[in-house]
């Protein structure tokens, strides 16, 4: 796995399309939060920021790089070529995305650490580590289904979208918002319950116990996404 | 040359949806020799290939390779290098970290620098794949395929767009890689290279073996031809013979030295000149041609 996921960081950093999106554009984006945090707070609240950053990066530096290194890798029969090898597809699959996962929470670290500097710091930082691992996996396992469903590269441009715009939307929504209303409706929709677990890590106020059982839509979301991966995932393009 | 099987093929049914690409092929490939499987487009020998190498599950029957299934990645790839078809490198990595990444990714041992010297890529190892040419890539492909020296080499169209010299090059590597004992399973569209090289033949079509043999067994099936024209005004000919849609007169024959002779001696008795004089065994492109008919 680990000269897989060598050779993906030297990819990575080699390809200027993919080190923009995937680390320029959520880092400006959430740049852009932490700096207008006051703006924002007013919106939603602190945790408000914090989730939708979390979302930023997840969605656009994880999950839209995912698919697309996934779709270009299966595309130039480079995952036929690690399956001529000793690597069982786990392990494949981990060195592919062990690099984006690993810049992912290396920039949401550092943005909410950044956040915690100039606005003050989450009330359980625990908690809040839970609800990103909670949400980065969501996002692997939505990243190993859409690329299934996903030709090419560019193809991953639009195929991303629904997911991409959906989960910051739901983000969006519940983080101002909350959940007294629609609870359930909220809790349900990928990324809101993450969302709810961040803002309350962050906001402080409700139970840690409340707040955990708010990892069950999350992980649900996590089946969901590994039982249709199974089903749609293709190590070789279709001919 | 062992008749140790290292891959058996028993039964093998490859399915897409309604079509049945593969048809209860069984078949064998002994240790050390050079078994070539070629067919008519659409043969089924892709399927048949990946199947053995592990890429493709059987709709039915059984692969052993080594005497393991060959989707037993962690036994068998070790022992395996594998050209494919198209290149399978990614753009953005150098030919070194190609070559280096696949070989650490099959257990076995060589010194990078040693396996692109044999594919003359030494001088471009810093480039990226991207950079290279469609024959280059093509060179760095058999160099991941015999890295650590495998014992079993699949070499899947191994000579497309490659210019002659880079040809006699991979095929000299092959002929070492024979000398120690390696087995070889190739499929190629060109059937001069089957024919100088291959040990058995497993010829496709539709889906299953058209014939399979040494090249000697495939080709004696087919008569041999001798072909030339005649004068307006000749004597009859002494041996049964067929005039073809140009006009020239054409001598089926599975005694081709025997029936040569008869047929010299009779021109030169009757002072006949035989115009255009070809004769010459059957070959595999004839075999091949006669699949269809």
């Amino acid at each position: 796995m680990l000269p897989i996921a060598l050779s993906e960081l030297i990819q990575i950093f080699r390809n200027r399309l993919v080190l923009i999106t995937s680390l320029i554009v959520p880092v400006a984006v959430s740049a852009l939060f932490v700096r207008q945090h006051e703006t924002f707070a007013a919106v939603g609240s602190l945790g408000y920021i914090a989730a939708i950053v979390m979302f930023t990066v997840a969605a656009f530096g994880l999950y839209a790089t995912a698919v697309t290194t996934l779709a270009s890798r299966r595309q130039n029969l480079f995952l036929k070529r690690l399956r001529s090898t000793v690597a069982s597809d786990r392990s494949i699959l981990a060195g592919l995305l062990l690099p984006v996962t690993i810049l992912a929470v290396v920039q949401v670290t550092a943005i909410l650490t950044a956040l915690a500097v100039v606005a003050g710091g989450p009330a359980n930082v625990v908690l809040l580590v839970v609800a990103v691992l909670a949400t980065l996996a969501m996002m692997i396992g939505l990243g190993l289904a859409t690329a299934g469903l996903t030709n090419s590269p560019e193809h991953a441009q639009v195929t991303t979208l629904p997911v991409t715009l959906g989960v910051v939307a739901v983000s969006s929504w519940v983080g101002i918002s909350g959940t007294e209303d629609l609870t359930v409706l909220k809790r349900l929709l990928p990324g809101g319950s993450a969302t709810e677990m961040a803002v309350n890590a962050w906001n402080g106020g409700v139970a840690v116990t409340d707040s955990l059982l708010l990892l069950a839509p999350t992980f649900g979301w996590v089946v969901v996404a590994i039982a249709l991966a199974t089903r749609l995932f293709r190590w070789e393009p279709r001919r | 040359m062992s008749t140790t099987p290292v891959i058996e093929v028993e039964r093998l049914n490859v399915t897409y949806g309604d079509f049945h690409a593969v048809r209860d092929l069984s078949f064998e490939v002994r240790r050390g020799e050079l078994y070539a499987l070629i067919g008519t487009n659409g043969a089924g020998k892709t399927s048949t290939l990946e199947t053995i190498e592990g890429h493709r599950t059987p709709t039915s029957g059984t692969v052993r390779v080594f005497g393991h299934s060959p989707r037993d990645r962690r036994v068998v790839r070790p022992r395996v290098g594998v050209m494919l078809q198209e290149s399978g490198f990614s753009p953005d990595l150098t030919v070194r970290e190609s070559v280096r990444l696949i070989g650490r990714l099959t257990r076995r041992t060589d010194d990078v620098d040693r396996v692109l010297d044999i594919v003359d890529l030494t001088g471009r190892s810093g480039r990226k794949v991207s950079q290279l040419s469609g024959g280059e890539k093509r060179r760095l492909d058999f160099a991941t395929a015999v890295y650590g020296t495998p014992e079993l080499v699949f070499l899947d169209e191994p000579t497309t767009g490659l210019d002659i010299q880079s040809r006699d090059a991979l095929w000299a590597t092959v002929d070492r890689l024979r000398e120690n004992g390696a087995t070889i399973v190739l499929t190629t569209h060109y059937l001069e290279e089957a024919q100088q090289r291959a040990d058995r033949i497993g010829l496709m079509h539709q889906g299953t073996f058209h014939r399979e043999g040494t090249v000697s067994e495939l080709t004696r099936t087919l008569p041999a031809v001798i072909r030339f024209s005649l004068p307006p005004v000749a004597p009859a000919l002494p041996l049964q013979a067929v005039v073809d849609a140009h006009g020239k007169v054409v001598v089926e024959t599975f005694g081709l030295q025997k029936d040569l002779h008869t047929l010299l001696g009779w021109a030169q008795d009757h002072a006949v000149e035989l115009r255009d004089l070809q004769a010459g065994p059957t070959r595999l492109d004839d075999v091949f041609r006669a699949i269809g008919s």
